[in-house]
């Protein structure tokens, strides 16, 4: 069935590059216009395996020219929807790259397409070819797809004509992704692709919060669950919502005990403290509370100097991930700063002390105006004094919460302790306060029994010699 | 007392009394809970300690003897010829001295890697001191071998000495197995053998920290800089100054004091082996471009000799062949000799004056000298190059044939067959030779790179033609074209690295790790490891060098004159080449994968073998290949490999090392493992199907490698890219679809994407699966279902109760 095309299609031709001494024709790209298009249509409107071209085909440019092109989609079927556009609509950047001898670099309307003379050669001679090839992939990968019709543009004044509608879907999409948020949906995704790797983690994709991983966001997740509901990502219903800021949810919760075999049964998705969600172990950025300031600082893979309580990315990353709720670390994508919902359980950006430069200024935009100078970074203080003196100099948001625990004086150690309630977490809790960076466990109790007994034993000019010394546990 | 140490001890309320412990045993578990990390069942495993993992493997992978001879000769009673289910006069019997054969193989190598950090680590301390820090770069987990078998994690260099007594006493008790009378079962040599594996990349990674840690070398640096290598980078206007083996100690000293007496630009300073590999990191963390040249692996050893382009030649340890003293007198080069392990009978120098032995070297009254004093190696070798460079130019001394004298050579052959016979690779010679005689050398050209120098032909030649020089002088044109690129050692992948690249290797954006390890033993030349590596580089795999291949890969470049050092970024990312460095940098392969337990599972690694082993073997599809192994050191790196699920295929010559270790994919009893979740049996795929297999050719090869990167635990995504690959890796090199491939179904959207519709077909059709055709689903059929929340383990105390 593959023969039926005369050009191999492998993800091993992704990282194909087609250079200009070896390029037949350009297709749109920064010389030219174009752009890629998805439709959702009503069945009755979309002819299955449909190709029509409007301008010249590839047999008839010549070699080392350039044209434009628009590539518009048309599908239908009982689940397709107008969210799941986007969707497929990356699709055509992947697939098309499985083409050998073609090469789709970006998306939307800034596409820029190459094929190559070799592939000319072997017979790829018209964009019906590709189509086919494509409209074959969509189907194989999203058989919710149940008919799907094409239309190539290769016409200057054709596509001129388009590309203007295609701009407004494409922002129309923008401000609907924009616009949705958890509470305006009413299922979330988990995802449990990486259960192949960290076997109990659990994902809760929801339209606040991207996949740690940052490549499955909530169209994603819906898009798959439409593909195989029963696949590694699911519908999750949100349930009752109980508890606002934090973000948790009853059927979150339900999900979350029954993933994790029971082990975890609450999960709060934008959460620091207090039940957060788990991480995998592929988190691009890892948070971490700083006692001292009562702050939290976050620190990415990217920054290898330390942070201002010691420690490195790797060192704190080593205590968090692997599917397991750990009080005081968090594993997140960097997408999730830009999410209105950020840790908003406790405080948000508010609470956010310190970051290093560079992955400061890569989400400035979602910082608040106020506080944009007021989050330290590497550049400003190297430890836990200077960041002090810092967020105190700035009058970070942060200080007025030291005001409080001045006043509470004696209850410093249970603030930190007050927020982590539930009982399996008592003791990762214990080295949270204070001296989290040194020990991370409570020291080694004494060793029993010595120094009681019965009888009196003195030594006198005695010369003990242990050749070795067996500790065992008291059983 | 709260807390004991070792050391002397005076107590005040005793009189006169004076305590001395000198071993406290349970120290490593007192001390990891000190530091708050549980300590797993095993750490620093005895013979015996992890003995039960080892038979889970051997019953799954059963061993199968590819006896070279048939007799043993290991003691007074024998020779006994063991053939025809007979036993020796002891009572063995031919497997169980097969296994105890590559017991000795197997330890011999952990002995050889080991050995060398225990040396390094001697000479590092003396210099650096036992508190002198341990730095691996921006990772938290940076001895996972180390911590995982022994359960220590060093701090300091001082730390390592008790890692390396651990390897030391191990090894000495496996050796003493081999003794007659000792151990009476295949399998319990097959376990000892899979200790000494597990010894031996313990043994390298104490080498690689202490020299990572103390020699500048670049620590876990995706961006190192490139190094010339190849026989052609050579410039012999200059006094070349050669330097052969595995151990950079003695040659750091050369490379300070060419640098302090500027003789860097006047002096060609260039390596033979892992030294070579280890001399252009040395100092090179800062990204400088490296000040040495590399030549290549041992093939070349011999070769670079005969050329007679060394003034002198320095050589430390392993993989140096013994008559480089023989073949270097003949040619007036002396020999330096700079490590207990190889002497070759000179006399000891290291207390005399740097001018004593450059007179008595440069006048030839001394073929060479032993010196074991660092820095006055560090003066000598130097300063006898710039010596010796004039007085052999004077000499004229040459050993290549001129073009007339090669014509005469090869017209004199008279086509007996005796060297072929000999050759290790059979190379066609005396084809080679016809054509020459006739003028046309383009044969002998060929054959240069598909030989491995070993020399063998020379002394069969009834007519007493200098084969190797024959070979060598036809080749001239290609040896001087010899001008490649390889990128210098990196060291460890870093933590931060393994978590970057871990969402592609859960969505399968990257299928598979194939570490292509070993020496230069191959079937058919360099050219091989190029095209293998090429291929699964475009596919998205990850391709981690080591050691000779390493350097070898760095020698070939394709039509845009291009090595895949410089074609490929080397992150540890899908379609990444990288290359961690000398031999003993092997570890940080195996050790990336318990990074990568420890990473995504947050799977304790300290002193917990076991689990971590079946971790890897269900979850990670890691592959070796050793296609050009042939050294004792290369059998302990896969079979250390293969103590920890990692399965390894080698080079036809691999069956020499006298065992595979193979599964049965027909006997549906073996694949099968427990849930972890529940305690239940499940099925699982038959890969991989083996833990040391042969190919014979890379076309057999390299569906081989994609296909045994498939895992139990592979979700839908990865699965179906690496059957993709495993599908079109038989199509495009077998010409056929694999026989097997639908056994690794087991869900419509594990098809591979552009195939789907004509593999249902054939699932329909050819094994009787029901297709729901309007959907594209699968209704019946596969043998296996899809759960990625399934947990598999070979280990049953791993499992939870059941929970019905």
């Amino acid at each position: 069935m593959a023969d039926e095309f005369p050009f191999e299609i492998s993800p091993m031709f992704e990282g194909e590059r087609i250079r200009k001494d070896n390029m037949h024709v350009e297709l749109a790209g920064p010389k030219s216009i174009g752009f890629e298009l998805v439709r959702a249509a009503d069945m009755n409107d979309v002819e299955d395996g449909k190709f029509t071209l409007i301008g010249p085909d590839l047999a008839d440019m010549a070699e080392g020219s350039r044209y434009p092109i628009a590539m518009i989609y048309k599908i239908a079927g009982e689940l397709v929807e107008t969210d799941l556009e986007s969707i497929v609509e990356r699709r055509n950047h992947e697939f098309q790259n499985y083409i050998q001898g073609l090469m789709h670099l970006n998306q939307r309307d800034d596409v820029w397409l190459r094929v190559s003379k070799e592939a000319v050669k072997k017979g790829l001679t018209s964009f019906e070819q590709v189509a086919k090839a494509i409209m074959m992939l969509f189907k194989n990968e999203l058989p919710f797809i149940e008919k799907v019709e094409t239309v190539y543009i290769t016409d200057q004044a054709e596509i001129e004509k388009e590309i203007e509608n295609a701009r407004a879907v494409y922002k129309a999409r923008d401000d609907r992704t924009k616009g949705l948020h958890d509470e305006d949906v009413d299922t979330f995704y988990g995802c449990t692709l990486c259960q192949s790797f960290a076997p109990t983690n659990v994902c809760v994709i929801t339209p606040d919060r991207i996949s740690l991983c940052g490549a499955i966001n909530w169209f994603d997740g819906r898009a798959a669950a439409k593909v195989d509901p029963e696949g590694p990502q699911f519908a999750i219903e949100k349930g009752e919502l109980l508890d606002a800021a934090s973000g948790e949810y009853s059927g979150v919760n339900e999900h979350a005990k029954r993933l994790s075999s029971g082990e975890y049964d609450r999960l709060k998705l934008h959460s620091f403290f207090e039940y957060p969600h788990t991480s995998c172990g592929c988190f691009e950025v890892v948070g971490f509370y700083v006692p001292e300031v009562d702050g939290i600082g976050w620190v990415d893979r990217d920054f290898a100097g330390t942070a201002p309580n010691g420690l490195q990315f790797s060192t704190m990353a080593g205590q968090t991930g692997g599917g397991k709720q750990v009080v005081g670390f968090l594993g997140i994508g960097v997408n999730y700063f830009r999410s209105p919902k950020f840790i908003s359980a406790d405080g948000g950006w508010e609470r956010v002390v310190w970051m290093p430069s560079m992955l400061k200024q890569k989400v400035l935009d979602s910082i608040p105006a106020e506080l944009k100078d007021k989050i330290a970074t590497d550049e400003d203080v190297k430890d836990v004094e200077a960041l002090k003196n810092f967020l105190k100099e700035k009058d970070h948001p942060v200080v007025k919460r030291w005001v409080v625990e001045e006043e509470e004086a004696p209850a410093e150690e249970e603030e930190a302790a007050g927020q982590a309630p539930q009982a399996q977490y008592q003791q990762p809790m214990q080295y949270i306060p204070q001296q989290m960076p040194a020990g991370f466990m409570p020291a080694m109790p004494m060793m029993g029994g010595s120094g009681t007994g019965g009888v009196k034993i003195v030594l006198k000019n005695a010369k003990v010699t242990v050749d070795k010394i067996i500790i065992k546990k008291i059983e | 007392m709260t807390k004991i140490s070792t050391g002397k001890f005076s107590l005040e309320d005793l009189e006169n009394v004076q305590i001395t412990i000198n071993n406290i045993v349970g120290a490593i578990e007192t001390k990891a809970e000190e530091e708050g990390i549980e300590t797993g069942p095993t750490p620093k495993p005895g013979v015996s300690g992890l003995r039960d993992w080892d038979y889970k493997l051997l019953s799954r992978y059963q061993p199968v003897y590819t006896p070279v001879c048939d007799q043993c000769c290991y003691c007074t009673y024998g020779k006994c010829d063991l053939g025809g289910n007979k036993e020796g006069a002891c009572g063995i019997d031919l497997a169980t001295h097969q296994s105890r054969e590559f017991l000795l193989r197997v330890i011999t190598g952990a002995a050889a890697h080991s050995a060398h950090g225990r040396h390094l680590l001697h000479h590092l301390i003396g210099v650096h001191g036992r508190d002198h820090p341990i730095d691996m770069g921006p990772s938290n987990l940076f001895a996972p071998n180390t911590q995982l078998v022994t359960g220590i994690m060093p701090k300091t260099l001082g730390d390592l000495e008790e890692v390396v007594a651990y390897v030391e006493e191990q090894l000495m008790q496996l050796l003493s197995t081999i003794h007659a009378g000792q151990e009476g079962s295949a399998l319990d040599f097959e376990s000892k053998a899979l200790h000494g594996g597990m010894l031996d990349h313990v043994g390298m990674e104490v080498s690689d920290i202490a020299q990572v840690s103390c020699l500048g070398m670049p620590k876990s640096d995706p961006d190192v800089s490139l190094a010339e290598i190849g026989m052609g980078c050579i410039d012999s206007t200059k006094p070349v100054l050669l330097v052969i083996g595995h151990n950079v100690a003695g040659v750091t000293y050369i490379m300070d004091y060419m640098e302090e007496h500027s003789l860097n630009d006047k002096i060609e300073l260039a390596g033979l082996c892992c030294t070579a590999i280890d001399m252009t990191r040395y100092k090179t963390e800062d990204r400088s471009q490296p000040r040495t040249k590399v030549i290549g692996s041992m093939a070349k050893e011999l070769k670079m000799i005969r050329s007679a382009a060394p003034d002198v030649i320095v050589v430390d340890e392993q993989c140096v062949r013994p008559d480089v003293l023989d073949e270097a007198k003949k040619l007036f080069i002396p020999v330096i000799t700079t490590n207990e392990k190889i002497m070759y009978g000179l006399p000891n120098r290291s207390n005399d004056t740097a001018d004593q032995i450059i007179d008595d070297l440069s006048s030839g009254k001394e073929p060479g000298a032993l010196i074991l004093n660092f820095d006055l190696l560090g003066e000598v070798a130097p300063r006898l190059a710039m010596k010796m460079a004039p007085i052999r130019d004077a000499k004229g001394i040459k050993s290549l044939p001129s073009e007339e004298e090669l014509k005469k050579l090869t017209s004199a052959c008279v086509q007996c067959g005796a060297c072929e016979l000999v050759c290790p690779n059979n190379l066609p010679i005396m084809n080679a030779m016809v054509a020459a005689a006739e003028g046309d050398i383009t044969k002998f050209e060929k054959l240069h790179d598909h030989c491995i120098a070993c020399g063998r032909c020379d002394p069969v030649c009834p007519k007493g033609i200098p084969i190797l020089n024959v070979i060598e002088k036809a080749a001239q044109k290609v040896i001087r074209e010899e001008k490649g690129k390889m990128r210098a050692g990196r060291g460890q992948i870093s933590d931060p690295e393994i978590r970057e690249e871990g969402v592609n290797l859960v969505l399968g954006t990257t299928p598979g790790i194939v570490a292509m390890v070993g020496c230069s033993n191959y079937p058919e030349g360099t050219k091989d490891l190029y095209t293998v590596a090429n291929e699964m580089l475009q596919r998205n795999y990850i391709v981690v060098m080591s050691g000779c291949s390493a350097m070898d890969l760095g020698m070939y470049k394709d039509e845009e004159g291009q090595t895949l050092y410089e074609k490929y970024p080397a992150k540890f990312l899908a379609g990444n080449l990288i290359n961690v460095g000398s031999c003993v940098s092997n570890s940080h392969i195996t050790g990336t994968a318990i990074k990568v337990a420890a990473i995504f599972a947050q799977r304790n690694i300290t002193g917990n073998f076991e689990e971590i082993a079946d971790y890897i073997m269900n979850r990670i599809g890691a592959v070796g290949v050793a296609w050009g192994a042939y050294s004792q050191k290369a059998a302990a790196i896969g079979t250390g490999c293969n103590r920890l699920g990692i399965p390894v295929i080698v080079g036809p010559h691999g069956s020499k090392y006298r065992r595979a270790l193979i599964g049965k994919p027909y006997n549906e009893e073996d694949w099968k493992v427990y849930d972890a979740r529940n305690g239940e049996e499940m099925p699982i795929p038959s890969s991989p199907e083996f833990l040391l297999t042969t190919a014979e050719t890379i076309e057999e090869l390299m569906p081989m490698i994609a296909k045994n990167c498939i895992r139990p635990s592979d979700n839908n995504m990865g699965r179906m890219i690496k059957l993709t690959h495993y599908i079109e890796l038989s199509q495009k090199y077998l010409g056929h679809l694999p026989e097997d491939w639908y056994k690794f179904v087991r869900i419509e959207t594990d098809l591979p994407l552009a195939k789907r519709e004509e593999l249902l077909k054939i699932l329909e059709k050819e094994h009787g699966w029901e297709i729901d055709w309007k959907k594209k689903k699968i209704i019946s059929g596969p043998t296996m279902k899809l759960d990625v929340s399934a947990q598999p383990t070979n280990v049953k105390r791993l499992c939870k109760e059941s929970v019905c």
